[in-house]
């Protein structure tokens, strides 16, 4: 087994224990365990940045793939994806010292590098020539990062919609009182939506540019542009109805949660739509 | 070197002997105490309990007798036996972290009494009545209750219907200061809520009763404003919290007046106490999205199921606080001996690091 | 007019659009995979006619999809020329033409409306009225701030303080910037072309948008080690009109040629069943055919011609065929005569030296026992598919797209503070300052801000005249 793969495996050992420690957290109160959570996250950071690491290294062989970098399959993406989220979370929570909402966003960290790692095949192949741009080390990773962040979003509008039920029932758990509260996650979810959503049209104009660049055209409804496109438009569908129409609660999270849907099949599911897209395709 | 505690409180004596040695100033002991052989020395004095613990004498004074002469000093005759608990060496070390960590107190798990432990040790430091024993076991003490307050359910949930409220209340809008509250009734049970709440510092609080008069004796008491009966509804457009406690007959706020204010509240959540009998507010705005009614009886539950939470906790609680006695039991052993054990935790940096990640904690929040 | 400013109307409109979009992405489109539409028209002949009549099939250029773009941008337009600019929250105080006797009536109405901002604070201080006036004006100043909006009257003053205000243009700019790419799209889609020129290496070819021809002179593709996955390709291209050269570049993907706006991309390459040699392997000794000329083989009353390439064999109704035309599979066929008697053609495969196929004369195909020879390589001739285009919308579209990410910085990423200072002129010099605050961010880190703001102005006020 590699350097590269053995890091990996560790990385996700140590992503889904901390993860096992923010279910632990949310049911004891005991800050150890948030500490222990943190820590484990910390180390999970740096064996990821350990591992990637090993991945350029090895991409690094073949000489078609130099400076570039080496997210071109679904291995790469994902595994790119889980560090984005688990280091968003990170810095979220060190601002914001919310790390009761460890159990709401860790899990979809360890599920993508869970996939990366059990399906996703860890080959490293040379890149087509229609990837062999400068606009590869940008154009994905500000995407993956959009999507990261909305993946932390995501999470948030779950322990929102917790939330709201506990206080509806009228039977609070203890946990009510350790969660943030309702106007707070909303705010929150708000806030990483708005932060995230320039950077995911960004991303998107990257794309453009770089399409015009290989392909001669800045869109061409490829369906993976095209699902990119319809992600921000929900998203920019919630923005303006929080904004405007003071759509709040329950609802926008259901709303916030349709984009997020859209992310998920954009990164996933579009790959059986699209040509040019596809992790697996030629490109 | 000998520690020995003596004390009284709710759980032993009646309130009107807890008050009278309430009314002695802290000076006044503190003459009391210099005129006898108690050594090493801290006292407790809150409205529950008053309590002084000694970790030594001078002369070699048998500790129990001269704390028991104390007392009868203090309260001017033979205390009964009662009233007053005594005790020594680890039993009394025992005691100490009981009440530290609330186990002691009338409502358990409450926070209250650390903070009482600490001004009690910090005021005897200053004031030179403490020596070496005395200031480690104050100093584990207050590290014992702040580990059993973090590390078991003991202090979690509130105990009282008006805290509960305010709790949900920041449960739903976090910190109240961009929140203001509207009062219907100005009963008694209306201004208890209403000195929690301010407590939190809301934003704005308006009173609104149908006889003008009452309204004004309370909004004076908390700087509110008075808002006439008839405009209760409108105000429901900017208020975000509400507590109905008239005497009316019916229902005081309808399903309608609440749907038509959310039209304007953009999404805002509106929280709604009512602890009216017969109701003040029709039950069904609670199925409106972004309302939430809360009545006098679902607090209570509340409140029943927090002291039985906390109830279920004591024994996590006694199981801390049975090793840390017997740690400093080893601690006192080895004083004896002539040598000076370190904490497995020491309880210094430990502490340190406690209250920095408390402080980080209340920089970061506000 | 109002329905078109209607929020609610509009996000009915993205939502369609969304909808109309995410069906394109699960139906075939003529523009990207042509033979997936023929396909599902041959496969789904019912549905297909149903959904070719609505356009599904190029659902992307169908009247309706675009006329619902173009309403998006009307809408924006309307939106944005006639809604009131986005400055929140502005009506505390009266704007500076207000006359004083209209001030004077609301003035305990302005205090209580600043006690309904986000976030309040008052203050008093015995410095005078006309020195605390400077003093708190010069505190925001120092603080950044831009003071503004000022009003004195007899009984107090006002003003505004605010800081990058810059923010409320934001969605401004974000949303023209969305119109700018929309008209960039159009005038692609007006007086923009796309076309597909294959070039064979060496050849020349002619172009239908411009009298222009696009010569090859050479073309080079090198693969990944045992693979036929490409790592380059590459045309030496030279471009003119008539015989005067317009361009010439060696281009590549991601490398295209720029002539006046008109861009030659390197798009595709393959193999259209042209090639200079194949080389057969006969017990040891090669030789080496040229397409279409017969050899003999030394020694032997044999004669063999190689005759036709198939880049990416395949069978298709029992005969040979080639499933694309890339290099995938490539495949030639041999016609050998004995004493000059033709014999049934083989296939032969370069992948595949275990493999051999016989043709019968109907063109159907049978196994065949593996002969003692094999086909070592092919040198296929290439063609270059060279795609032109040409988008007079482009610079629009990236002027419009740096707008958008100028309109969503400002709009997101700033943070816009505005505070609403009220003072009210007291008896013996005292003056009565009331504070109200709102933050495009709120939260707790204005909060934050909010309270160091106020204790700073405190201390600030509260220095005696002779120490400022």
């Amino acid at each position: 087994m590699s350097l590269e793969l053995i890091t990996i495996k560790m990385t996700l050992a140590v992503y889904s224990a901390a993860t096992a420690l923010s279910f632990v957290y949310l049911a004891y109160k005991d800050e150890k365990w948030n500490r222990w959570m943190l820590n484990l996250l910390g180390i999970g950071i740096a064996l990821h940045l350990l591992s990637f690491a090993f991945r350029i290294h090895s991409f690094w062989q073949i000489s078609e793939n130099r400076y570039f970098l080496p997210i071109n399959t679904f291995f790469g993406a994902l595994s790119y994806l889980a560090l984005a989220v688990c280091a968003i979370f990170f810095i979220i929570e060190s601002r914001h010292r919310l790390g009761i909402l460890g159990a709401f966003v860790l899990p979809w960290a360890s599920l993508s590098l869970g996939v990366a790692v059990f399906v996703a095949s860890p080959e490293i192949s040379g890149l087509v020539p229609a990837l062999q741009s400068y606009w590869i080390n940008i154009h994905p990773m500000v995407l993956m990062s959009a999507y990261a962040a909305f993946g932390n979003a995501f999470g948030v509008g779950l322990a929102l919609l917790v939330q709201e039920h506990q206080i509806k029932s009228r039977k609070p758990i203890a946990l009510c009182y350790r969660l943030p509260s309702i106007e707070e996650l909303d705010n929150l979810n708000y806030r990483i939506i708005a932060a995230a959503f320039p950077i995911l049209t960004i991303g998107i104009i990257m794309g453009g540019v770089w399409a015009e660049n290989a392909w001669g055209r800045f869109w061409g409804w490829d369906p993976k542009e095209t699902w990119a496109l319809i992600t921000a438009l929900v998203y920019a569908g919630y923005l303006h109805m929080r904004y405007l129409m003071g759509l709040r609660g329950k609802k926008a999270i259901y709303v916030s949660m349709v984009g997020f849907a859209c992310v998920v099949f954009t990164f996933a599911g579009v790959n059986f739509l699209s040509e040019l897209h596809g992790y697996l395709s030629k490109g | 070197m000998q520690i020995v505690v003596a004390g009284l409180s709710h759980k032993t004596a009646e309130l009107a002997l807890r008050e009278k040695l309430s009314l002695f100033s802290q000076e006044e002991i503190a003459r009391k105490i210099k005129d006898s052989p108690i050594a090493d020395v801290v006292f407790l004095s809150t409205c529950n309990r008053f309590e002084v613990y000694a970790c030594g004498f001078k002369d070699g004074a048998d500790g129990p007798e001269v704390l028991l002469r104390f007392f009868e000093g203090l309260i001017g005759k033979n205390p009964d036996k009662e009233d007053l608990y005594l005790y020594s060496g680890l039993e009394a070390v025992e005691h100490l972290l009981k009440v530290a960590s609330g186990l002691d107190s009338l409502v358990v798990g409450e926070t209250e009494i650390l903070g009482q432990v600490k001004e009690a040790y910090e005021w005897a430091k200053k004031e030179g009545f403490t020596g070496k024993i005395g200031n480690i076991l104050f100093q584990r003490a207050l590290f014992v209750g702040k580990k059993v307050r973090s590390e078991t359910g003991i202090s979690v949930g509130q105990t009282s219907v008006a805290s509960v409220a305010v709790e949900l209340a920041q449960s739903i809008f976090g910190r109240l200061s961009e929140s203001s509250v509207l009062v219907l009734g100005a009963g008694q049970m209306a201004e208890l809520m209403v000195r929690h709440l301010s407590s939190q510092k809301t934003q704005k609080i308006m009173v609104s009763n149908r006889t003008r008069d009452r309204a004004e004796t309370l909004a004076q008491n908390f700087k509110a404003s008075v808002l006439p009966w008839e405009n209760r509804a409108e105000a429901l457009q900017e208020v975000d919290i509400v507590l109905a406690s008239t005497g009316a007959p019916e229902a005081v706020l309808t399903k309608e007046m609440v749907e038509k204010s959310l039209k304007n509240r953009r999404g805002r959540s509106l929280f709604m106490v009512d602890i009216a009998m017969p109701r003040d507010i029709e039950e069904a705005v609670h199925t409106l999205e972004h309302v939430y009614l809360y009545r006098l009886e679902d607090l209570e539950h509340i409140v029943a199921k927090n002291l039985e939470g906390r109830a279920s906790e004591i024994q996590k609680a006694k199981e801390i606080i049975d090793s840390k006695t017997a740690e400093m039991d080893e601690w006192l052993k080895a004083l004896k001996e002539g040598r000076e054990l370190s904490f497995k935790h020491s309880n210094r940096p430990k502490m340190r690091r406690i209250e920095a990640s408390q402080n980080k904690g209340v920089v970061n929040e506000k | 007019m109002k329905l078109f400013r209607s929020i609610r109307f509009n996000i009915i409109l993205g939502a369609i659009i969304a909808l109309l979009s995410a069906l394109g992405t699960f139906l075939p489109q003529i523009e990207t995979s042509p033979d997936k539409v023929e396909m599902y028209r041959s496969l789904h002949p019912f549905s297909f006619r149903i959904l070719n009549f609505f356009g599904a099939f190029h659902l992307y250029q169908t009247w309706y999809f675009i006329a619902l773009l173009g309403l998006m941008a009307f809408d924006i337009i309307v939106c944005k020329l006639w809604n009131q600019p986005p400055d929140l929250n502005a009506t505390a105080l009266p704007p500076e033409n207000t006359n004083e006797e209209e001030l004077e009536k609301h003035w305990a109405q302005r205090e209580e409306a600043l006690r309904l901002k986000p976030f309040q604070s008052s203050l008093d201080s015995s410095l005078g009225f006309d020195e605390t006036f400077k003093r708190t004006k010069s505190f925001f100043k120092g603080q950044d701030y831009a003071v503004h909006d000022e009003v004195k009257t007899s009984s107090g003053a006002a003003f505004l303080a605010t800081k990058h205000r810059m923010q409320r243009w934001g969605s401004y700019i974000a949303h023209i910037a969305l119109v700018v790419i929309l008209i960039g799209a159009g005038l692609k889609a007006l007086y923009g072309f796309t076309e597909m020129v294959p070039v064979m290496e060496g050849e020349t070819a002619a172009m239908k948008n411009r009298p222009w021809t696009l010569s090859v002179e050479k073309f080079t593709v090198h693969f990944y080690p045992k693979t036929f996955q490409p790592s380059l390709f590459s045309s030496v291209l030279r471009v003119k009109a008539g015989d005067e050269l317009l361009g010439a570049k060696t281009i590549r993907v991601n490398h295209p040629l720029d002539i006046h706006g008109i861009r030659f991309y390197q798009a595709s390459w393959g193999a259209a069943g042209m090639f200079r040699s194949a080389t057969l392997n006969l017990d040891g000794t090669t030789l080496t055919l040229q397409q279409r000329v017969p050899k003999k083989i030394p020694g032997t009353p044999f004669a063999v011609e190689a005759d036709v390439l198939m880049p990416d064999f395949t069978i298709s109704d029992g005969r040979a065929d080639t499933a694309s035309l890339d290099l995938k599979n490539p495949a030639v066929r041999f016609l050998f005569t004995v004493a000059g008697k033709p014999t049934p053609p083989l296939w032969l495969f370069v992948l595949y030296p275990k493999v051999c196929l016989k043709e019968n004369p109907d063109g159907t195909l049978e196994h065949a026992e593996v002969p003692p020879f094999s086909l070592v390589s092919v040198d296929p001739v290439l063609f270059s598919g060279i795609q032109v285009a040409y988008d007079p919308g482009y610079p629009w579209v990236i002027g419009g797209a740096l707008l958008w990410v100028l309109g969503l910085i400002l709009l997101f990423y700033l943070h816009r503070r505005r505070f609403w200072v009220l003072l009210e002129r007291g008896e013996n010099e005292k003056t009565k300052i009331s504070i109200g605050a709102w933050s495009s961010k709120g939260g707790r880190d204005f909060e934050k801000e909010f309270a160091r703001l106020t204790a700073e102005m405190k201390s600030r006020l509260s220095f005696n005249k002779m120490e400022a």
